[in-house]
């Protein structure tokens, strides 16, 4: 059979695209498969278990709960994020900066951490509750968490992001001289937010309130931690229906209400935006962008800077509340510590359970990093080099892993594997962060592929160096960035990961998060904390590090 | 359509503004008539677009003020100040049909829908442009969506019309046909209009006045004809045109070279001098003759003929001109 002269020499695309491929069949179709199977009946068809969510009463209202919080949050999440991304249009440099920054630590700082903190500050008696209190406000403790307010702000906190940075590109395509026209045909602030700036940035929130739509109605560990029964959530009716109930086909047809669901705002939001807005940024402008002149703001914009302003110490308060709590000395949380010693890294470090989950959580990642750098870097040399035609849709089934609820692959995984005697060990659960890992590898990999000059590696194919050598020497190390890039995404993804532990792992094969997790969900020692911060740490020198090296790179 | 009567004076006194250390406008002062066509001319950074950005109300300045009709408009609010503003990228509203945008500013000013519809036709009509209402911006050529942006500016009947670099993106053909139009127009409605360009033709063919600027400052202001025939300094004259500067007893003689003659014999010319040719080049309507008169580059433009085409490089030949047609400017 004639093959196209470019496929014919070098990296065969099968070679690419098998690898993961088959870990996608193995890992992840197959165990979400026997869900379906198990939800329409195992001896033969039936909708029983679809009727029942319908009937009781129970259920019924937790679907419903799961879709009004979803929208809520993803109200909340854009009536947050406009100011935000006004005042990160019309700031310096440096400003900027800052507030992305903002933005995006919550994204990168483990659920985990970020509950805990939350709750910390927010419990009756926390940190929020004693300023009220102390100051008067309030003569007793306003229930903050353990209702539907804790999970709003639990959930608002760590989606923004997926609004702010879409609503930032449109502020910023947005041209100066538009917003200027309208004001010299007569319009006031409100007029030039209402018909020009607020249709022109729409599109941009949409986009990213169907992200935030499409996350929350699989949302798991807030709510289950920061709400109380009437915020049950659909994630954790089909865990409790799998760990206390005993009832596996009915949390397999929650799992399959769940999984339609999500993959139709998938849907949606392809036919609509495309999937590569999720992957990449906006296009280029010409104008001068929208800013402020030296008129000075309107009333609208300085309530907008102080909203903004609010909304950051929203978004910061619990990342950098847990430091100065670690240090305390007193068992009892209180702001700020009456005294600061090392206690509690000590406890951490002294007790044999914590050390080996810390160990036992690095081993993890460090396997998930290599696997799924290896896996991920193929496919997107696989998917650079396959046919146009079917490559979108390749990319798409690449890519489903990080779509899909986590706790739909945590319930298949563990269904699957849960007789294999995987769950005790480390591979279990190695496992399934590789199925959850290896599409930020693609992704990253894919992008610098795409800014890679394909010329270079007909240049060096042309000078009669094998494929292997041309990728060695030539497209190796223009696209190590990439890679780096996409093995950070890997390891923070699976050493910040509680949901694939909580089912794949046990009393012996527990990571870090999991141990906080049982912690957390008891009584909040404060030794959690200080592996709170330790987790922070270890995520920033890991960020850190990939900047300094890719700063090292380009300079 | 007439706007003549809205049309408004406006009167720019010793204006100061700066960026940081930049002096972007030193003490501008300029007053325009009602009705009247101005255009600012200028290098590039020169302060033009700040000038009118400050007429808009889109800047603040720290020193001077601008009344309009005789009333200060500095505290007044871009969107109180009644300007119709067409900018370089014509900044149409990239969500709304050409109808929305031209109805934009006539919404703001609530009038009825009636009366709205009848405005917003009778505008199109007037740039030509009735068959394209229902399209958006990014439907639409260069040329017409200038024409939009025009149409925009115009129908809330400004007292003051600014353009910045309205022609700056479209090519020669097509500025010379909306120049055409925007003299049509200014004749038709008779508006108030501040005008910023860097291209001296434009200026020449569209302007009352003009002021040129250079700096922050305004060097001068004049008719198109006092501009070219009575510069008032060596910048003006060699800015607006070609200039030769004839060193004669210590002074320089500024003459335009399309005022001197060369050959054997100087029909009208009072004033006879000597140089050596250093090019000829054929331009069309004539020959463009380069000259060296004791070490000062000469340019002369000449009407065609046998004796010219003959000069040969590096020959002497005898030039002139007239001294009434020599320009009396300042030496700085
Ligand atoms: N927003 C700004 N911030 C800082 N400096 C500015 C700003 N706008 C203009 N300037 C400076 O002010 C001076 C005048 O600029 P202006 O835009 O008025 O020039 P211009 O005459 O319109 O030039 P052009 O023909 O290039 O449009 C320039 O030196 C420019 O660098
Ligand atoms: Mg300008």
């Amino acid at each position: 059979m004639a093959r196209p002269a470019k496929a014919g020499r070098g990296f065969p695309v099968w070679l690419g695209l098998a690898p993961f491929g088959l870990v996608l069949v193995v890992l992840f179709a197959v165990p979400v498969l026997s869900l379906l199977k198990l939800a329409f009946g195992e001896g033969g068809f039936t909708l029983v278990h679809f009727h029942r969510m319908i009937d009781v009463p129970v259920y019924r209202s937790v679907l419903g709960t799961t879709l009004g919080i979803a929208g809520l949050v993803t109200v909340l999440a854009v009536l947050a994020s406009y100011p935000l991304a006004y005042v990160m249009a019309t700031v310096g440099p440096r400003a900027r900066s800052l507030l992305m920054l903002l933005v995006l630590l919550p994204f990168w700082t483990s659920a985990l951490v970020r509950t805990t903190a939350w709750i910390i500050l927010l419990q009756s008696n926390g940190v929020v509750n004693a300023l009220l209190m102390g100051s008067g406000l309030t003569t007793t403790p306003t229930a903050f968490i353990y209702n539907l307010s804790g999970v709003l702000i639990g959930m608002t906190h760590v989606l923004m992001p997926f609004i702010v940075l879409p609503l930032y590109a449109a502020f910023s395509n947005l041209e100066l001289s538009t917003v200027q026209a309208a004001e010299s045909l007569g319009a006031g602030p409100i007029t030039v937010f209402r018909r020009i700036i607020l249709p022109l940035t729409a599109p941009g929130v949409v986009a990213g309130g169907m992200i935030v739509f499409m996350n929350a109605i699989g949302f798991y560990l807030t709510p289950a931690l920061m709400g109380g029964p009437g915020q049950t959530m659909i994630a954790q009716m089909i865990a409790s229906n799998i760990n206390t109930e005993l009832n596996w086909p009915f949390a397999a047809a929650l799992a399959t209400v769940l999984l339609v669901a999500t993959v139709t705002m998938l849907a949606l939001f392809q036919r609509f935006f495309g999937l590569e807005r999720l992957i990449e940024g906006g296009g280029g402008k010409a104008g001068e962008p929208f800013t402020v002149t030296s008129r000075g703001r309107s009333p609208g914009g300085w309530a907008a800077i102080v909203a903004a302003c609010l909304v950051g110490a929203f978004l910061i308060a619990p990342i950098i509340i847990v430091f100065p709590m670690s240090l305390g000395s007193s068992p009892f949380l209180a702001f700020p510590p009456d005294s600061y010693s090392l206690t509690w890294y000590e406890n951490f470090f002294g007790t044999t359970k914590w050390v080996a989950a810390l160990t036992r959580s690095l081993q993890i990642a460090g396997l998930v990093v290599a696997i799924s750098v290896v896996l991920g870097t193929l496919a997107a040399l696989g998917v650079a080099r396959m046919r146009p035609r079917w490559r979108s849709t390749v990319e798409t089934i690449f890519i489903l892993p990080m779509i899909v609820p986590v706790i739909i692959l945590a319930v298949g995984l563990y269904y699957l594997l849960a007789p294999t005697g995987l769950v005790g060990s480390i591979w279990g659960v190695t496992l399934g962060h590789v199925v959850l890992a290896t599409p930020y590898v693609f992704i990253t990999v894919r992008a610098a592929l795409k800014s890679f000059d394909g010329n270079l590696e007909f240049a060096a194919l042309g000078l009669g160096a094998s494929w292997a050598t041309m990728f060695r020497r030539v497209m190796l190390p223009s696209i190590a960035p990439g890679i780096a890039a996409g093995a950070v995404f890997a390891f923070i993804t699976s050493f910040d990961d509680v949901i694939i532990a909580l089912f794949l792992t046990n009393i012996r094969s527990r990571t870090l998060p999991k141990l906080m997790y049982e912690g957390v969900a008891h009584e909040i020692d404060p030794t959690i904390i200080a592996a709170s911060c330790l987790i922070i740490l270890v995520t920033v020198l890991v960020l850190g590090g990939n900047l300094l090296l890719t700063k090292r790179k380009t300079t | 359509m007439n706007i003549s009567a809205l049309g408004k004076a406006v009167s720019i006194q010793s204006l100061g503004k700066s960026y940081g250390s930049t002096r972007a406008l030193d003490g501008v002062s300029l007053n325009i008539a009602a009705g009247e066509f101005c255009t600012l001319l200028g290098a590039s950074g020169s302060g033009k677009t700040t000038l009118l950005k400050t007429i808009a109300g889109f800047e603040t300045y720290e020193t001077g003020q601008i009344l309009v009709d005789g009333v200060d408009v500095g505290p007044m609010p871009v969107s109180k100040r009644n300007i119709g503003m067409v900018f370089q990228n014509y900044a149409l509203f990239p969500h709304m049909s050409v109808r929305r945008n031209v109805a934009f500013g006539l919404e703001m000013r609530r009038l009825a829908a009636k009366e709205i519809e009848n405005r917003v036709d009778e505008v199109l009509a007037l740039v030509d442009l009735t068959a394209y209402a229902e399209r958006l911006p990014r439907q639409l050529s260069g040329g017409q969506q200038q024409r939009v942006a025009l149409a925009r500016a115009l129908v809330i009947r400004p007292d003051i019309l600014l353009m910045d670099e309205p022609l700056g993106a479209l090519d020669k053909n097509l500025r010379q046909s909306i120049q055409l139009e925007l003299k049509r127009l200014h004749a038709a409605v008779g508006a108030t209009v501040v005008y910023v360009t860097h291209d001296q033709e434009e200026a020449l063919f569209l302007s009352d006045r003009i002021a040129l600027m250079d700096k922050g400052r305004i060097v001068q202001a004049s008719t198109p004809r006092g501009l070219y025939e009575k510069p008032a300094n060596r910048f003006v004259a060699s800015f607006l045109g070609e200039c030769n500067f004839i060193p004669s007893d210590g002074q320089e003689i500024a003459i335009r070279p399309e005022k001197l003659r060369v050959g054997r014999d100087l029909p009208g010319c009072d004033k006879k001098l000597e140089g050596h040719v250093t090019a000829v080049n054929f331009i069309g309507r004539g020959f463009r003759v380069m000259l060296d008169h004791r070490g000062a580059e000469l340019a002369a433009e000449v009407d065609a003929s046998d004796e010219i085409a003959a000069l040969r490089v590096g020959t002497p030949v005898a030039f002139g001109f007239r001294s009434t047609d020599a320009m009396d400017i300042a030496s700085i």
